[in-house]
């Protein structure tokens, strides 16, 4: 078995983890560890990284042979810096992930993610050539957009027809690639593509954006209360199996990173990441997601203490105004009691928008 | 409103200048100079650009633009006691009570249209990802042009190359929108008189250092932060001058009585912005803050040679920019520098940048024997301030450290 990559940001590029001979496992905040992050960092810091560090804490990880962090935002940051005090023993990466999508910070981040394969190949026990390290990249990254592939065609059943248990089933697919292996979770994706219960009317069609959202049974819940999930954007949804442009590498002197970087730099963002050019676009490409699939209407669901959300949130609520799609907003702390909290206020929700 | 507000501001102390030109001091000049680019910024005559707070304030004033952080008029909002009306507005808009309130508070200006429309807006990714996503609200409610400095953490050669053409890419992008592109010769003057101001701020933290410290609680409150958007200035230069002066002066005079400071503290990233008795209560006990965190050159003097990658250094030195360990780091030889007994952390309601490493600030000064106050409160917005609670941790941190 693979050796253990940790991570926890949907911007950590799985195929040079996978490319170097590690699995990865994607640190999720689901942990009965007792709160100590707090005590570490603030307590008033997002609770997705509270846990994940409650976990080191209490070590409630398999083996690791490193952690890759992302310098996605201020509360990743603070997670690389405790993970330091927390486990001083872990080899640690930490790629500086710029927050705008020009040509300067393309040509940035792709050295980042080379920086980063160099590192994750070093802390490998094989050595390889450098033709053979460009050869697995490469074949990993085939591999990744084939389960990109898969998940773009379950999204679009999903968004024409209601399925009962399958947007439960696309979140366990994306959870087997973050936390498993991109084979296992092709294999399931192959599985899954096809619905196994017939489509069913009556319930009313609703996008779901925000941060976290990785739990399958949250979607089982959403189903009991009436609402079908036409499309998500989490980065624990489809977000986070980003489909790599290969097709850059003639242009751009067949430089794998630099496709890397465009991919992730220019996917449906996270909110700390922006297009200047449209200050305010990512509450434009909710109203345009929600539209297109035909969504009653849209609920935000974000973690406490998100800043790049809670700053976004008012233009994204303006927006949907002037299109009068309904918006529900939520706040949790990523658990499924959090989530129970919320029945009411969404089964409101969802006889508001009388289906 | 605000334009008022600086004019009375400049009024008032012009007038005591012309009364008693000696009896003025640094601090007042200071604040005169902040006054008079407070009445630029909503003058309407001049080409206005709000930045994030470690944007390189010399190169804009060299190319004609008038520029400013957004939390400097959170600050001001906060000290005038005016902020409150605003926090409500942006509360009433969606922005959430979680959130860090110099931004709550000036996103309420803007939304309340207190604040002077900007030509462009340049945010910077240091120190916060929250001040980012304000920069592009601003971008947002003016429909104005945004520019992003990305200034990386980890200080690489590969880091400094792409923030240097980040700075590079951006003096086109105020250039497309001022119609004047960049003069070499008065970057140079600028970074000249950065460089100027930078060694003065250096000679007045080493004047700061003395024991007794011929600071008060008030004098150099802020003063890193803010001195920024004047050093590349020949009136920056006077001001630092004004500051190293005084300090002179007052150990010439023995101002600096010993037994005034009988416990010497840091304090830890910004101060308190609205009135709150806190450094009248330290002078009663006993306690001097000698050094605030911020207050600290750690940039090396800017190369009139290679202008962009010299600011690109200094904009990645400074402690907002750093890890939690280089940032820990620092503080420790402050600590040591400035021979403290004790250190305030008023850990900032909302803050995830500075507050965030709560506890590892803590144990790293523990580790040198430092005793920390950590005080939870929120440094602009004191609409929910347990001034009583607050009050009581002080008088018991100061008498263990007694």
């Amino acid at each position: 078995m693979n050796k253990k990559i940790g991570f926890s940001c949907a911007y950590t590029p799985i195929p040079l983890i996978e490319a170097a001979g590690f699995s990865p496992f994607r640190i999720l905040p689901e942990t009965k560890a007792p709160d100590q992050a707090g005590h570490m960092l603030h307590d008033n810091l997002c609770p997705h990284v509270k846990k994940v560090l409650d976990r080191a804490l209490s070590n409630d990880l398999p083996e690791l042979e490193g952690m890759v962090f992302i310098n996605s935002c201020d509360s990743m940051r603070r997670l690389a810096d405790a993970w330091h005090e927390a486990r001083p023993d872990d080899k640690i990466v930490l790629v500086d992930l710029p927050s705008g999508m020009n040509s300067l910070s393309l040509d940035f981040l792709s050295k980042e993610y080379e920086r980063l394969a160099k590192t994750l190949f070093n802390w490998s026990d094989e050595s390889f050539s450098p033709e053979q390290i460009e050869r697995r990249i490469k074949d990993k990254i085939d591999q990744w957009n084939l389960l990109g592939d898969l998940v773009t065609k379950i999204e679009r059943n999903m968004a024409q027809d209601y399925f009962p248990g399958y947007a439960s089933s696309l979140q366990q697919i994306i959870n087997t690639a973050a936390t498993e292996s991109t084979d296992k979770a092709l294999a399931m994706a192959r599985d899954k593509i096809e619905p196994e219960n017939p489509a069913k009317a009556g319930k009313a069609p609703v996008f779901v954006f925000g941060n976290l959202l990785f739990d399958p049974k949250v979607y089982d819940l959403f189903e009991e209360w009436n609402i079908h999930v036409i499309a998500t954007d989490f980065c624990t949804s489809s977000r986070f199996i980003t489909q790599v442009d290969t097709q850059m590498d003639n242009q751009t002197d067949n430089n794998i990173f630099l496709s890397l970087a465009a991919s992730y730099l220019q996917q449906a963002p996270c909110a700390r990441t922006m297009d200047t050019t449209m200050p305010g676009g990512i509450a434009q490409k909710i109203v345009d997601r929600a539209k297109a699939g035909n969504a009653k209407g849209v609920i935000g669901f974000t973690l406490k203490f998100c800043d790049p959300y809670l700053a976004r949130i008012p233009m994204i609520r303006q927006a949907l105004q002037k299109e009068s799609i309904p918006f529900l907003m939520l706040e949790g702390d990523c658990t499924m009691g959090s989530m129970g909290q919320q029945q009411t206020r969404i089964e409101a929700f969802t006889e508001m928008l009388g289906v | 409103m605000m334009y008022e507000h600086f004019d009375n501001m400049e009024k008032g102390i012009m007038g005591k200048l012309t009364q008693d030109p000696e009896g003025i001091h640094a601090r007042k000049k200071y604040v005169l100079e902040l006054a008079k680019l407070g009445k630029k910024l909503y003058s309407k005559n001049e080409n206005i650009a709000w930045c994030g707070v470690t944007a390189p304030f010399d190169l804009l004033g060299s190319m004609g633009v008038t520029s400013c952080f957004v939390e400097f008029v959170g600050a001001m909002l906060s000290s005038t006691q005016t902020a409150a009306s605003f926090l409500e507005e942006a509360e009433n808009s969606g922005f959430a009570t979680d959130s860090c309130a110099y931004h709550r508070a000036v996103m309420g200006a803007v939304i309340k249209d207190a604040m002077p429309e900007p030509d462009f807006i340049i945010g910077t990714s240091s120190p916060c990802t929250a001040g980012l996503a304000i920069m592009e609200n601003f971008a947002d409610q003016y429909k104005k042009d945004f520019f992003i400095l990305n200034v990386p953490q980890n200080y690489s050669n590969d880091a400094i190359k792409y923030l240097a053409a980040q700075i590079e890419e951006m003096t086109q992008f105020v250039s497309d929108h001022t119609q004047r592109p960049l003069s070499k010769e008065k970057l140079a003057t600028a970074l000249d008189y950065h460089n100027k101001s930078s060694q003065l701020l250096k000679d007045i933290y080493d004047l700061a250092k003395a024991k007794p410290s011929p600071v008060d609680n008030k004098f150099l409150k802020d003063f890193g932060t803010v001195i920024t958007l004047l050093m590349g200035t020949r009136e920056g230069v006077k001001i630092c001058q004004a500051f190293k002066d005084e300090l002179k002066r007052r150990i010439k005079t023995s101002q600096c009585s010993a037994s005034k400071e009988r416990t010497r503290l840091m304090w830890i990233q910004n101060r308190i912005q609205y009135p709150f008795p806190i450094n009248g209560m330290l002078d009663d006990l006993g306690a001097k803050i000698v050094v605030d965190e911020l207050n600290d050159v750690t940039w090396e003097p800017m190369d009139l040679d290679k202008p962009f990658e010299s600011i690109a250094k200094r904009m990645i030195s400074i402690p907002f920019s750093m890890n939690s360990s280089e940032r820990i780091r620092h503080i420790q030889n402050l600590a040591g520098e400035y021979k403290i007994d004790g250190a305030v952390n008023p850990c900032h309601w909302g803050c995830r940048q500075g507050t965030g490493a709560r506890g590892l600030i803590s144990k790293g000064l523990r580790d040198i024997d430092v005793p920390v106050l950590n005080l939870e409160i929120d440094c602009v917005d004191s609409r929910n301030l347990a001034k009583g609670q607050i009050e009581t941790r002080v008088e018991a941190f100061m008498e263990m450290l007694s």
